[in-house]
């Protein structure tokens, strides 16, 4: 009996630290600020939502004999979603900065971190790389690159095998990061 | 010998004009035998089921057509904004690599910051 109620304090003692462990993980979907305003305004817009289901519909079209292709193939098998909003504009500095403030908001949740921040004041461009680290596993990425005429948000959820993306060197132009260590920079 | 069979046979088969209202008795007939379309009713509803269900495989083989070529027009579409997703990120990413090489670079003079 004494040992059933130890056994009990101890399992209600686990099923407590369970929700604790899901409110300290990152959610590594993004809910995107509504730029729908912002596409009457843009000379170029490019929206893409991949939810999994779409990108295993994909990944069925992907021609595994392409290097390219299978690359995308391996990196995608282990994705939940990919999410892009990028607006390219003919006039300086058209969209609202509280757009990009509010999604750098949701990246101060516990979770997440700044892997890179590039700052141009002369081009006044920026360019940040947050992760989301699910333990030892990266589950989310963002990208928030804005320049005066141009601003983009790229959010890629679920398992990203940093290997996998380090294969992609020179497809897709992705270039060699040096992330065979796992993420350097922190916030 | 001959004569003896034909005799018979001709006298058996020789014309006889037919009795006082043969004919009336026979339209009598024709008109009271049912007509042949309530006859050919049964066999028209034993070829509907073969024709119906022709039909419904046809209506099948095409919706199945119809929804292969959606899926794959979609199929195509997802693709494609994958390969240009990862064009995208790839091109944010080789922006970022490129301005912190060119920080770590010793003969580095820009502004950019990482």
């Amino acid at each position: 009996m004494r040992m059933l109620t130890l056994k009990s304090i101890v399992a209600l003692a686990l099923l407590g630290l369970l929700p604790c462990e899901r409110v300290m993980a990152a959610d590594p979907r993004l809910v995107l600020p509504d730029l729908r305003s912002l596409e009457a305004k843009a000379s170029e817009v490019v929206s893409i939502n991949l939810d999994s289901a779409l990108l295993g519909l994909a990944a069925g079209f992907l021609d595994e004999r392409k290097p390219e292709d299978a690359a995308a193939k391996e990196l995608v098998s282990g994705l939940k979603g990919v999410f892009v909003r990028s607006f390219t504009f003919d006039t300086d500095f058209a969209y609202p900065r509280a757009d990009i403030d509010a999604v750098r908001r949701q990246l101060t949740a516990p979770g997440w971190q700044r892997l890179v921040e590039v700052r141009s004041l002369k081009a006044h461009s920026e360019c940040e790389v947050y992760i989301s680290m699910d333990g030892n596993r990266a589950n989310g990425l963002v990208i928030i690159a804005s320049e005066p005429r141009e601003l983009t948000l790229v959010n890629i959820v679920g398992s990203i095998d940093l290997q996998k993306l380090h294969r992609l060197e020179g497809r897709f132009g992705i270039p060699d990061l040096r992330l065979e260590d796992g993420p350097r920079a922190g916030k | 010998m001959s004569n003896d069979l034909d005799d018979p046979l001709r006298k058996a088969l020789r014309p006889v004009d037919p009795s006082e209202g043969f004919a009336e008795r026979v339209m009598a007939r024709i008109e009271a035998t049912p007509p042949a379309q309530s006859r050919r009713w049964l066999p028209l509803r034993s070829r509907g089921l073969p024709l119906a269900l022709a039909a419904s495989a046809v209506l099948v083989a095409i919706l199945i057509h119809l929804w292969q070529v959606d899926r794959e027009r979609r199929g195509l579409e997802a693709r494609r904004q994958l390969i240009e997703a990862l064009h995208v990120t790839g091109e944010k990413l080789d922006l970022v690599y490129q301005s912190v090489r060119r920080e770590s670079s010793p003969a580095s003079s820009d502004d950019a910051g990482a």
